[in-house]
C-alpha cells in the first residue's frame, strides 16, 4: 500500500512545484536543477557544440522565467513538454538562423567522408561515430531532427514526444520508422 | 520497438559524446534566470496595477452541490472567499489582511489546486474564480465540471461525464442562502473572535499566516458533526496575495475528520465557460430552472416578452480582450486602403445564442511547417497576450494557417490577433472557410483586403486596419464549414507574419 500511493505522493509533489514556479523564484529554482542538465543534453544532442548549447540553453530557461506566470500547464508533465517544446523550437530557430550551422557541417562532413567506406552494412549502425551521425542526422528534416533527439537521447516515449511536438504518437511512430530509413539512405550516401 | 530501432538505440548508447554541463555557466544561469522571473513579475504587477478598475466585491460560489466529495471543498471555497468577502463588509480586521484581499481580488484569475483528504481518500480538484466576471468553475477528482455564475442571470451548470449531460439549475434560492449565512456568520466570528497573525516559513520563504478557529460551524461530513472549524490563509509578503490555505475540520474529540490543501496562483487567463474545461460541444444540456410565467406565487414575476419562435435569438459575443501593450509611436503607414482608427471600444458583435469559440484547442497547420518562433499550437491555446512565449513568427513571403474545427460548424466570426504590441498592419490578409482541407469545395472567403490579388486567390476590397488589443472581429457570415485558413503576406514593419491567437466564433453545423 505504502509502495502504491509513493509515487503518486511524489507525482504530486512535483506537480505542486510546477504551479508554486509561476509565482514563486524558490520554487523555479527547484524545477531549473530538475531540468539544467536535461536540456543542456538535448542542446548538445541538437546543435554539436557545447558553447552553442550553453546559449541556446540559457535563451531557453530565460524565456521560461519571462513567460513562467502565463505558463497554462499545472502538471510536471505539462512542464517538461512545454520546456522541450521551447527547447526544439530555439535549436532549429538557432539552427537556421546562424551560419554556424554550415561551419558544423563542413567540420562533420569532414568526418563523414573519412569514414563513409567503413559503412559497408549500414544496417549495424555499430561503425559510427558521432561526428558522422551527427552531420546525417542534419541532413534530415528539422522537425525529423528533433523527433529522432527526443526518442534516443532524451528516451522519450511516442506519447511524450508527440506532446512536444504536436503529434499524435502513431504519427510519431511512423515519422521515426521512416527518418531511420532516411538516415541509413543519407549514411550510404544516396540523395 | 523495431529491429533498426533497437539497433539504432544501441549505437546511440555506444557512442562518445560530450555532453557534460559546465557548472559554472549551470550557476550563472541559474542567477539570471530567477533575476528575469522577478523583473517580469514586477513589469506585471506594475502594469496590472495600472490598469486596475475598481475591485469588485466578489460573491462566493454556493456550498450547495449534487457531488458528495465536492461538496466539502466548494464549502471551503465559500468559508475562504466568504472569510474575504465578510472584512470587506465590515471594513475593519487588520490591514495587511484588507490589502491582502485587494491583491488578491484585483487578479483576474485565480487558480487553486485543492487536495481533500477524507481517511485514506485523497482527492484533487482545480478551481478558478474569475472575480471581475463574478464566475467560478470546478473540475473534481471523477472530470465532473461545475460552473456557477453569480452574476446577472445567475446559475449553476454541472456537467457530469457519465451521463455527458449538463444541466443548467437555479444558483438562486438556497444556494444563495447558505451562501449569505455563511458570510454572515464569518462576518460576524470576524468582529468578535480573534485572527491570529503570524509568519510562517512556506517553500523556503517566509509568509504571512492568518489563522482562526471557529466552533460548531454547522456542517457535517459523511454524517458526523464537524465541532470545530480551523482555517490558515497564507499569502506571499510582496505580492500579497494569498498563495495558500489549509483547511481542518475536526469533531468533538479533536480528531481531524477532513483535512483540505490549496495552492493558489494566478494564471492571466481562464475558462470563460465550461466548455473550456473538456465539456464537449455536443454534451446534451437539461434546464431544470423553473420558469416564472403562469406560477402562482406570493411575488408574482412580470411576464417578459416571449422569445422568436422562427429565427434565431441573439446575443452579444463574449469576447475576451487581453490587455492593451502598444508601445511606440503613431506611423503613416501609407497602405492606400487603411480603415480609419475607430476612436473607441467595438461595439458588441450580435450572434446566436450557444455561439462559442470553437476554435479553441484545436489543432492549427502551416504553409510554414516549422515556425521561427513559437509553435502552432499557441494559436489556438487561448492566451492573447502580446508576450513572449504567447505569438508565432512564421517565415517571410506569404504564408497561411489552417485551423480545423474537427467538426462541421456555422461560422458568426473569426477574430484575429496577429501582433498588438506594436502599430503595424498585416499585408494581405485573407480569411477563408471550407469544409475540406484542401479547400477545393465549398470554400468560402470572407476577408480579402489583397487589393491587388499578390496572393493570386482574388483581389479583395476589405480595408487593410492597423493591429489592436482587441483583434480583428470579421463577420463569419454564419459561413459553414470545418476548416478556417487564414493568409497574409508580411506586415508594415518586416515580411514575417505573427500570429497570438485565432479564435472562430460558431456553433456545430447540426445543432
Amino acid at each position: 500500500m505504502v509502495a502504491i500511493m509513493a509515487k503518486p505522493v511524489e507525482q504530486r509533489a512535483y506537480d505542486d512545484l510546477v504551479v508554486l514556479a509561476k509565482t514563486q523564484a524558490g520554487a523555479l529554482g527547484r524545477l531549473y536543477e530538475l531540468y539544467y542538465d536535461r536540456i543542456f543534453r538535448f542542446c548538445v544532442h541538437r546543435l554539436f557544440n557545447k558553447t552553442t548549447a550553453e546559449d541556446v540553453t540559457s535563451s531557453v530557461f530565460l524565456t521560461v522565467a519571462r513567460t513562467m506566470r502565463e505558463f497554462k500547464g499545472n502538471t510536471e508533465q505539462d512542464f517538461r513538454s512545454w520546456i522541450y517544446t521551447i527547447a526544439a523550437n530555439q535549436a532549429n530557430a538557432h539552427i537556421r538562423k546562424t551560419m554556424r550551422r554550415k561551419r558544423l557541417l563542413s567540420n562533420a562532413l569532414g568526418h563523414r567522408q573519412a569514414d563513409a567506406e567503413a559503412i559497408d552494412d549500414p544496417a549495424a549502425w555499430s561503425s559510427l561515430d558521432w561526428p558522422t551521425l551527427y552531420a546525417a542526422i542534419q541532413e534530415l528534416k528539422p522537425e525529423h531532427q528533433t523527433i529522432l533527439t527526443l526518442r534516443f537521447f532524451e528516451n522519450m516515449d511516442y506519447d511524450e514526444i508527440g506532446r512536444v511536438v504536436d503529434a499524435r504518437p502513431a504519427t510519431i511512430r511512423v515519422t521515426l520508422h521512416r527518418t531511420l530509413r532516411r538516415l541509413q539512405e543519407v549514411l550510404r550516401g544516396e540523395e | 520497438m523495431s529491429e533498426n530501432e533497437s539497433e539504432f538505440r544501441k549505437m546511440v548508447a555506444g557512442l562518445r559524446i560530450d555532453a557534460e554541463p559546465n557548472s559554472v555557466h549551470r550557476d550563472q544561469l541559474r542567477r539570471q534566470m530567477l533575476q528575469a522571473f522577478e523583473r517580469a513579475g514586477v513589469g506585471r504587477q506594475t502594469t496590472e496595477d495600472r490598469g486596475q478598475k475598481a475591485v469588485r466585491r466578489d460573491r462566493p460560489p454556493s456550498t450547495v452541490s449534487h457531488l458528495p466529495l465536492g461538496r466539502l471543498a466548494i464549502a471551503a471555497a465559500v468559508l475562504i472567499a466568504g472569510t474575504l468577502g465578510a472584512w470587506s463588509l465590515l471594513g475593519r480586521g487588520p490591514t495587511s489582511f484588507q490589502q491582502v484581499r485587494l491583491a488578491t481580488q484585483r487578479m483576474p484569475w485565480l487558480y487553486a489546486v485543492v487536495s481533500r483528504c477524507q481517511g485514506p481518500d485523497v482527492r484533487t480538484e482545480r478551481h478558478w474564480y474569475d472575480f471581475a466576471a463574478q464566475k467560478a468553475f470546478a473540475v473534481m477528482d471523477d472530470s465532473s465540471v461545475v460552473g456557477w455564475e453569480y452574476g446577472v442571470g445567475a446559475r449553476k451548470l454541472v456537467y457530469n461525464p457519465r451521463v455527458q449531460t449538463l444541466q443548467i439549475g437555479e444558483l438562486s434560492g438556497a444556494g444563495v442562502n447558505v451562501t449569505e449565512n455563511l458570510v454572515s456568520t464569518f462576518a460576524a466570528f470576524a468582529s468578535r473572535d480573534k485572527v491570529t497573525r503570524s509568519t510562517a516559513q512556506r517553500e523556503g520563504q517566509t509568509v504571512l499566516a492568518f489563522e482562526y478557529e471557529k466552533s460548531e460551524p454547522g456542517l457535517r461530513i459523511s454524517n458526523r458533526v464537524v465541532n470545530r472549524l480551523k482555517i490558515a490563509l497564507m499569502a506571499e509578503p510582496r505580492t500579497r496575495r494569498v498563495v495558500a490555505a489549509r483547511v481542518e475540520y475536526e469533531d468533538g474529540g479533536g480528531s481531524v475528520l477532513a483535512r483540505e490543501d490549496w495552492v493558489m496562483s494566478y494564471p492571466s487567463s481562464g475558462p470563460a465557460t465550461v466548455y473550456d474545461l473538456n465539456v464537449p460541444a455536443w454534451a446534451g444540456t437539461t434546464d431544470t430552472r423553473q420558469r416564472p410565467i403562469g406560477t402562482p406565487s406570493d411575488a408574482p414575476t412580470a411576464i417578459g416578452t416571449p422569445a422568436p419562435t422562427s429565427g434565431l435569438r441573439l446575443a452579444p459575443l463574449e469576447i475576451r480582450l487581453p490587455k492593451p501593450t502598444f508601445t511606440g509611436t503613431s506611423r503613416d503607414f501609407r497602405l492606400p486602403n487603411l480603415e480609419r482608427p475607430r476612436g473607441a471600444a467595438r461595439p458588441p458583435f450580435l450572434a446566436p445564442i450557444g455561439t462559442m469559440n470553437v476554435a479553441l484547442g484545436k489543432p492549427v497547420s502551416s504553409s510554414d511547417p516549422e515556425p521561427v518562433i513559437g509553435s502552432l499550437d499557441a494559436i489556438t491555446d487561448g492566451d492573447k497576450e502580446a508576450l513572449e512565449g504567447s505569438f508565432v513568427e512564421l517565415s517571410p513571403g506569404p504564408q497561411s494557417i489552417t485551423l480545423d474545427l474537427q467538426e462541421q460548424c456555422e461560422v458568426y466570426a473569426v477574430v484575429v490577433w496577429h501582433y498588438h504590441r506594436w502599430q503595424r498592419a498585416y499585408v494581405d490578409v485573407l480569411v477563408q472557410v471550407a469544409q475540406d482541407p484542401a479547400f477545393k469545395t465549398g470554400v468560402r472567403t470572407i476577408f480579402n483586403n489583397d487589393a491587388d490579388n499578390s496572393l493570386g486567390l482574388g483581389a479583395g476590397t476589405d480595408l487593410s486596419y492597423v493591429e489592436t488589443y482587441e483583434g480583428k472581429l470579421i463577420d463569419g457570415k454564419g459561413a459553414q464549414g470545418r476548416y478556417v485558413r487564414l493568409f497574409t503576406d508580411g506586415n508594415t514593419h518586416d515580411d514575417l507574419n505573427h500570429y497570438i491567437e485565432v479564435e472562430v466564433y460558431g456553433r456545430p453545423s447540426d445543432k
